[in-house]
């Protein structure tokens, strides 16, 4: 097998791999800015230099030409090489910075002429923390600068479109944004105008950088140059904690982390996973977070003398259950692809107990919407976890008249808004209902109005379109102790921000909801039936070895990059 | 540039200027199009003649603004933003509309050590506008520009991105901006080498209107 020797280590490789990915994947760090895995190679930044040698062979016999201690002679070509360009051949010997002070020179001088023009205002960046400028200006770079005149300035404050804003000046023209727009999202609206130190990215005029995946470049962007309009100057980076988790406003699951202070989601970025999003996120996901935050409810309600009152969590469930059991067999249940596979399994093993009828979950479908990549008509992240549960989508004309014609007493929703789907006759019937904001329109019909934990608060499963199971862990606390999400939450995060260990926790924004997975056995056991689950991961585990359409998704299957279910 | 010098400041362009040239105007007519079908034949993707054809509408339209710069992107079937980041890279292709002839008064090494900056000024004080501006009657725009490549014969211009004026004098800037009033362009010169004047009677060039022989380059106002 060929082999290359890396800094005096030897390492084998197969077939044509690029020298930078190649050191990337084995751990050895070289600095770069331009070179990115999904995109072309156009060696720009001239950061990730390296010192490459090849083995001379001799020209009469071809033969590989060795010392007189039988080492191949290396010849080092005669100038340092990009490693991002240069493709891999048998025999070469390669030094980065760590063996070779030619390089460590080369990448510390190109660092300073990188930072000539920029304005470092790293105190006000929203990179700064994160920023490979300035990182690897701490790592690589020089102690100081020799250009001692005045910087360039550039525009500092362009909106390029609705959701990204330039800052001009600390742009070190990478081009990683301009082909982007080329390459992956092909909208090409970004090119490097003008040349020199006068040149940076921008929109030709009369375009608006209005590309539904415009905001990867913020996070393709090495520098601060690209700034998100919405989460501009909002918090400082090790002010949050980043979960990995996945996108509940589509049903892609495109994965993602939630960025959240003092239980605040304050934005949301990819998280790689070449099954699913590769590196990308499309706007209306990254944007969808304002549903964790906002309109939240303040705790469980009762209807009494028909006005919704606060209760607490045991008179609520006790009401729910004392509702469901004067119904008896007159009960419906609406299942929701807005909830995760252990709530909606739980939802239908409470629905047998009552021997109540699950009339299925209400579709979320936006013809037209879906893009064929990571956007999708389907705008509710489990309609597919559903499905698999032999769940069909609810049809709400029928349930209408039914509910008309007195058929049922009890509504039982599960985290979802019938009304705005189109169920308007439930004047006749009590309604339980387990909702995520107040904005739900069903909200002011319910009986009984159980708060539920939204998916940035629980744990549980998603199912995507292309049938792959997915996991989401607690990326913010909600009120009261919980032991299973308080422990997935120490899990998740590193960090351990938010958590109530460390120095950053804040008991400010807590919502007093509930999961689903929690609330259903509460409801369960006030009605005096059993439903014994310590959590979700138990409930998936039995999922998983009694329905088959969901055969090995378990949680620690799952893990963080998902399991594809078996073909339906 | 002197003035990027001192304030170094790069002005962002106008993000929506109101169009020039009305929807008529913008054309390539049948004979153009078949001029740019050749360029891009030559070339294995059709940007390849993004420059040939950002010419031929310069010299067409006068210059590049927003609608013409989508116009070549249209005919070539490439996206506008590549066509304009090729358009403002490239300094001859005018963004704005310059005046009937543009002085481009080299300013760089050799030329300001020989006076390029006194041509400049001579200019500047003739036409009453600074480098970078248009006289009022739209006849002349001056530019200081780098260095053009004809250090030999310093110092020079050239006008409007064609024909090198050489060696020049006050008195060779008037002769060329009264020719240019009078609508005369000033043509091919070509400067001969002292080895050459034996033979070929100095002109190595076939295509050359004129030739004009080396000469001892003068020495600038402030170094003098």
């Amino acid at each position: 097998m060929p082999s290359v020797t890396i800094d005096g280590r030897k390492y084998e490789f197969e077939g044509h791999p690029r020298l930078l990915q190649f050191c990337l994947d084995h751990g050895i760090e070289v600095p770069h800015f331009c070179y990115h895995p999904s995109m072309s190679v156009p060696a720009n930044c001239r950061q990730c230099l390296v010192d490459i040698g090849a083995p001379v062979r001799s020209r009469a016999t071809g033969e590989l030409e060795r010392t007189e201690d039988g080492e191949p002679v290396i010849r080092y070509f005669p100038k340092l090489q990009t490693s991002c360009s240069h493709t891999l051949a048998d025999g070469q010997v390669v030094h980065t910075s760590r063996s070779s002070d030619k390089v460590a020179r080369a990448q510390q001088d190109n660092l300073e002429l990188m930072l000539i023009n920029h304005p470092l205002d790293c105190p006000i960046c929203d990179q700064a923390g994160m920023c490979p400028l300035q990182i690897q200006a701490y790592k690589y770079g020089p102690e100081g600068s020799r250009f001692e005149f005045r910087k360039t300035h550039k525009p500092k404050k362009v909106k390029l479109g609705p959701h990204v804003v330039l800052d001009a000046e600390r742009c070190i023209n990478c081009t990683r944004c301009t082909r982007f727009t080329d390459e992956i999202s092909r909208s090409h609206q970004l090119t490097i105008i003008d040349r020199g130190v006068k040149n940076y990215p921008l929109t030709p005029p009369g375009l608006v950088f209005d590309d539904p995946y415009s905001m990867n470049v913020i996070d393709l962007c090495p520098v601060g140059a690209l700034t998100s309009a919405d989460f501009r100057f909002q918090a400082r980076i090790w002010e949050m904690s980043s979960t990995p988790s996945i996108i509940t406003a589509s049903a892609k699951g495109s994965n993602c982390y939630y960025w959240v202070r003092d239980n605040l989601i304050l934005r949301v970025t990819p998280r790689p996973n070449p099954e699913v999003n590769d590196f990308w996120l499309p706007d209306e996901d990254r944007l969808a977070y304002r549903c964790f935050n906002e309109d939240r409810p303040g705790g469980p309600e009762i209807r009494e003398d028909g006005a919704r009152q606060g209760a607490t969590w045991e008179a609520a469930c006790a009401r729910a259950a004392e509702l469901l059991s004067a119904a008896g067999l007159r009960s419906v249940f609406l299942a929701s692809a807005l909830a995760t596979v252990e709530d909606n399994y739980l939802l239908m093993a409470l629905a047998r107990m009552t021997g109540g009828t699950v009339a299925g979950y209400l579709p979320h479908i936006a013809p037209g919407h879906g893009d064929g990549w990571l956007r999708t008509d389907e705008r509710a992240p489990n309609g597919e976890g559903c499905r698999r549960l032999g769940l069909g989508p609810a049809d709400v004309d029928a349930l209408n008249e039914q509910i008309a014609k007195g058929e049922y007493d009890v509504l039982y929703v599960l985290e979802d808004d019938p009304v705005a789907a189109g169920l308007s006759e439930l004047g006749a019937v009590s309604v339980i209902l387990h909702y995520h904001n107040t904005t739900n329109r069903t909200l002011s019909l319910a009986d009984v109005a159980l708060p539920a934990a939204t998916a940035a608060e629980t744990i549980g499963t998603f199912v995507n379109v292309d049938g792959r199971a997915q996991r989401v862990v607690p990326a913010k606390a909600i009120r009261g102790a919980h032991r299973t999400l308080m422990m997935h939450m120490g899990l998740s995060r590193a960090d351990r921000h938010g958590t109530p260990f460390d120095r950053w926790h804040n008991e400010s924004h807590l919502i007093n909801c509930k999961p689903s997975w929690e609330l259903l056995p509460a409801v369960a056991g006030a009605m005096g039936h059993r439903m014994d689950y310590p959590g979700p991961r138990q409930i998936m585990d039995e999922v998983s070895s009694t329905v088959p359409a969901f055969g090995g998704a378990t949680h620690k299957a799952m893990g963080l990059a998902g399991v594809k279910l078996p073909e339906v | 540039m002197a003035d990027f010098i001192k304030n170094p400041v790069v002005a962002l362009p106008d993000r929506d200027p109101a169009p020039h040239f009305s929807e008529e105007e913008l054309i390539f007519t049948a004979e153009e199009k078949v001029r740019i079908a050749r360029w891009v034949a030559q070339y294995p993707t059709p940007d390849g003649a993004v420059m040939w054809t950002l010419w031929l509408a310069q010299e067409k339209f006068g210059f590049l603004p927003p609608e013409v710069l989508r116009l070549v992107a249209a005919e070539l079937g490439i996206p506008y933003a590549q066509v304009y980041g090729v358009a403002t890279f490239y300094t001859q292709y005018f963004k704005e509309k310059k005046g009937r002839y543009v002085l481009d008064v080299c300013t760089c090494f050799s030329c300001q050590f020989t006076g390029g900056y006194d041509v400049l000024h001579y200019l500047e004080k003739k036409l009453g506008v600074h480098a970078g501006e248009t006289t009022p009657d739209g006849c002349f725009t001056i530019q200081e520009v780098e260095c053009l490549g004809a250090c030999g014969s310093a110092p020079m211009l050239q006008v409007s991105n064609g024909p090198y004026v050489y060696c020049l004098t006050p008195a060779k800037i008037d002769a060329l901006l009264d020719a240019l009033k009078a609508g005369r362009m000033p043509g091919f010169t070509s400067v001969t080498l002292p080895q050459d004047e034996d033979e070929m009677g100095g002109n190595r060039r076939t295509d050359a209107d004129a030739s004009i022989s080396y000469s001892t380059m003068p020495i600038a106002e402030q170094t003098r």
